[in-house]
C-alpha cells in the first residue's frame, strides 16, 4: 500500500464544511434573528443582547456539538480499525446504551460507590460494561468478529440495557427532564459541559493519533502486525481504552447520538481512503461538520420546537446502516 | 408429549387464575368487587394470553421457515413496520375508529416483510443477511416513529403508553378485536405447520414430497407477520416472547411443528402473562410496562443462546 498522496481538494472541501457548519449553528435557526455581523460584534467585544446571546448560549453549544461529533466519529473509526468490521460502532456495539444506563443508575438509586464518581466516570464505566459484553458474545476473543453475531449481540444488550433504563425512569417518576437527554440532545448544554468535555476529548484525541501508524500495521492482519513489531493484543487494549474515554465523555453531555460512529468513518475512507494518519483526523473533522449541520437541522426541521439532534441523525443514519448491512449479509 | 404440554396448560391456568387475583387492590375487597374482577382483571388476562400466544406462534412459524433459532418477528423488522404503521394512524389520523389499528399493523407488517425481502434479493433466504438487514430496517422504522411522536406533541401520550408495550388500559372491545383474528389465523398456522416440517428437511426433499416451498415460505411468513402485528396493535411492541417461546417449546417437545406450535403459542401466552403480572405487582402503584420486563427476561436468555449457537 503507498499513502504518500495528500489529497488537497477533498480536505479543504472539508474544512469549509466544517467552517460553516460552525457559523451555520452559531447563528442559524433562532426565533432572534442573529446576523453574521451580530458575530463580528461579539467577536470585537460588544455587549448586545445578540452577541450575549451568542455568546453564553449558542457558542457553548457549537463547541458541544462539534467536539462531541469528533469523539463519537473517531471512536467508530477506531472500533472498525481494531475489529476490522466495517459495522462496528457505538451504537450497534450498545456502548451508547451502557453509558446512558449508568448514567441514570447513578442519578435515581444511590449506591454509595457509583453515586459519588463524577458523571464522566459512570459513564466510561457504562460504555465498558457494554462494549464488554458485546465483545464476548460475539467471539472476540476467538479473533474474528462475524457480523450478524456482533449485531445480534449489540442488539441483545442494547435492548437489555434500555429496558433497565427505561425501568428505573418509570420508577423514578423525574422521568421528563432525561426523556430528551436519552434521544440525544444538545439543548441544555452550557459552559460547564465544555468544561467537563474538552480535556477527555483532547487526550482521547491525541492519543488515537499517536497510535493511529500502529493501527495501520494491524489493517494488514494480527500475524503481519506482529511480525512488524506490533503487539496487537497491547493495541487493542489501548485503542478500547480511548474508544471508552471518547464514546463515554461524548454521552455524558449530549446523550446517546446514534449513528455517527458508523457513518462518518465510511465518509471519511472514501475521501482519503484507508491510512489511519490521515484517516483519524478527516473522521473527527467531518464528524464535528456533520453534528453542526445536524443540530442546526434539528432547530429548523419544526421550528420554533427542537427535535433532539440524535433523531435527525438516526432518520440519516439508518438509511446507510441498512445498505452497509445488505453489502455485509452478501460477502458473509 | 402430551403430558408435557398438559402440564405447560395447567400451569398457565394457573397463572391466569393468579393474574386475576394479584393486584394493587386487596384481594378480599377484590372478590366482592366482582366489577374489578370482570371489567379490568379478566380482561386483561385475556388480551394477555391471546397476545402471548400470538406471538409466540409468529416465532415458532418465522424459526421454521427461515430456519434459524434466532430468527424471530421482532429481529426481521416486522414488528417495528407495524409499529410504524400503527404509530402513523394513530398520530395523523386521530378522528379514525381504533378498530383500523390492526389492519394498519398488519399492512405495516406485511410492507415490511416485502421491503425485507426486496432488500436481501429474494432468491437466497440467507438467515445471517436476513437478520442483519432486518436490523438495519428496524432501527430506521424506529426512527422513524420517534420522529412522528416528536413532531405531534399533542398526542404524545395516546402513542406513548401504547409503544412502550404495555396492557395497561386495554379492555373488553380489545379481546373482541384480537379473538376474531386469533380464531381464523391459528388452524391455519396448524395446517401450515405440517409443511414446515417437511421444509426442514431441506428444499430438493421438500419439492421431492409434493411441497411448494416457495408458496409454503410465503404463507408461513405471511401468518407469522399477521399474528404478530395483531398483538402489536393491540398491546404494542413487546419484545423477545417471539424468539424465547418457541425455544423452550423446542427444548420440551422437541422440532416437529405440529405440537412445537401449539406449545410455543401456550409459552407465549405463560410468559407474557408473567411479564403483566409482575409489572403490575412489583411497584404499586407504579405500573411497568411490560415491554419492558420481557427484555429485561428475553435479553439475557438470548445472550444465552448466542453463546450456545454454533451455527455462524
Amino acid at each position: 500500500m503507498y499513502f504518500r498522496t495528500q489529497p488537497i481538494l477533498p480536505l479543504s472541501l472539508l474544512f469549509l464544511l466544517l467552517a460553516s457548519g460552525f457559523v451555520t449553528a452559531l447563528l442559524g435557526g433562532s426565533t432572534f434573528n442573529l446576523q453574521l455581523r451580530h458575530l463580528w460584534e461579539a467577536l470585537s467585544g460588544n455587549q448586545t443582547l445578540a452577541t450575549e446571546l451568542i455568546l453564553s448560549l449558542r457558542l457553548p453549544r457549537v463547541l458541544i456539538a462539534s467536539a462531541v461529533g469528533a469523539a463519537l466519529a473517531i471512536s467508530g473509526a477506531l472500533m472498525q480499525g481494531i475489529t476490522r468490521n466495517p459495522l462496528a460502532s457505538p451504537t450497534l456495539f450498545g456502548i451508547n446504551a451502557g453509558a446512558a444506563c449508568l448514567l441514570v443508575v447513578g442519578q435515581t438509586i444511590s449506591i454509595p460507590l457509583l453515586s459519588d464518581m463524577p458523571l464522566l466516570i459512570q459513564t466510561m464505566l457504562g460504555a465498558l460494561l457494554a462494549g464488554a459484553a458485546v465483545f464476548l458474545l460475539s467471539g472476540g476473543t476467538t479473533g474474528r468478529l462475524h457480523p450478524s453475531r456482533m449485531i445480534l449481540a449489540g442488539v441483545a444488550v442494547n435492548a437489555l440495557f434500555l429496558a433497565l433504563t427505561r425501568t428505573l425512569l418509570i420508577l423514578d417518576e423525574q422521568a421528563q427532564s432525561v426523556v430528551s437527554w436519552l434521544a440525544g440532545s444538545l439543548v441544555d448544554t452550557d459552559w460547564t459541559h465544555w468544561q467537563q468535555l474538552w480535556p477527555a476529548v483532547l487526550l482521547g484525541i491525541s492519543v488515537s493519533l499517536l497510535l493511529s501508524q500502529k493501527l495501520n500495521l494491524l489493517a494488514l492482519g494480527d500475524e503481519a502486525a506482529a511480525g512488524l513489531g506490533g503487539s496487537p493484543e497491547r493495541l487493542r487494549l489501548q485503542v478500547s481504552a480511548v474508544v471508552v474515554l471518547l464514546a463515554g465523555s461524548a454521552v455524558a453531555v449530549s446523550g446517546p447520538i446514534a449513528f455517527l460512529g458508523l457513518l462518518v468513518p465510511h465518509l471519511a475512507r472514501l475521501l482519503v481512503g484507508q491510512d489511519y494518519r490521515m484517516l483519524l483526523p478527516t473522521t473527527g473533522m467531518l464528524g464535528a461538520a456533520l453534528l453542526c449541520w445536524a443540530d442546526y437541522l434539528s432547530r429548523l426541521l419544526i421550528f420554533p420546537t427542537e427535535t433532539p439532534v440524535g433523531l435527525v441523525l438516526a432518520l440519516l443514519g439508518a438509511p446507510f446502516f441498512i445498505w452497509l448491512s445488505r453489502r455485509q449479509g452478501r460477502t458473509a | 408429549m402430551a403430558l408435557r404440554m398438559g402440564i405447560i396448560a395447567g400451569a398457565l391456568l394457573l397463572l391466569a387464575i393468579a393474574g386475576v387475583m394479584l393486584g394493587t387492590l386487596d384481594l378480599k375487597q377484590a372478590m366482592t368487587s366482582t366489577w374489578v374482577l370482570q371489567e379490568l382483571r379478566l380482561s386483561r388476562v385475556l388480551i394477555a394470553i391471546l397476545a402471548g400466544a400470538a406471538l409466540g406462534i409468529a416465532g415458532a412459524l418465522t424459526q421454521g421457515v427461515i430456519r434459524n433459532p434466532l430468527a424471530s418477528p421482532d429481529l426481521i423488522g416486522v414488528t417495528a413496520g407495524s409499529g410504524l404503521a400503527a404509530t402513523t394512524t394513530l398520530l395523523l389520523f386521530p378522528q379514525l375508529a381504533y378498530g383500523w389499528l390492526i389492519p394498519a399493523a398488519i399492512i405495516g407488517g406485511l410492507l415490511a416483510l416485502l421491503l425485507l425481502l426486496w432488500l436481501t434479493g429474494d432468491h437466497a433466504l440467507s438467515p445471517s443477511r436476513l437478520v442483519l438487514v432486518g436490523i438495519a430496517l428496524s432501527f430506521w422504522f424506529g426512527a422513524l416513529v420517534d420522529w412522528l411522536l416528536s413532531s405531534q406533541p399533542q398526542q404524545i401520550n395516546a402513542a406513548l403508553v401504547w409503544l412502550t408495550g404495555s396492557l395497561w388500559g386495554r379492555g373488553w372491545s380489545h379481546v373482541w378485536l384480537l379473538l376474531p383474528c386469533f380464531l381464523v389465523l391459528i388452524p391455519f398456522a396448524l395446517t401450515l405447520s405440517r409443511k414446515l416440517d417437511l421444509l426442514a428437511l431441506g428444499d430438493d426433499t421438500a419439492h421431492c414430497l409434493g411441497t411448494e416451498v416457495r408458496q409454503v415460505r410465503l404463507l408461513a411468513l405471511s401468518t407469522a407477520v399477521a399474528l404478530a402485528a395483531i398483538s402489536v396493535a393491540v398491546c404494542g411492541a413487546i419484545s423477545f416472547i417471539g424468539l424465547v417461546a418457541p425455544h423452550l417449546a423446542r427444548l420440551l417437545v422437541g422440532g416437529r411443528h405440529l405440537l412445537l406450535v401449539p406449545t410455543a403459542a401456550l409459552l407465549g401466552a405463560a410468559l407474557l402473562l408473567c411479564a403483566d403480572i409482575a409489572a403490575r405487582t412489583l411497584a404499586p402503584p407504579i405500573e411497568l410496562p411490560a415491554g419492558v420486563l420481557t427484555s429485561v427476561i428475553g435479553a439475557p436468555y438470548f445472550m444465552f443462546l448466542m453463546l450456545r449457537y454454533r451455527g455462524w
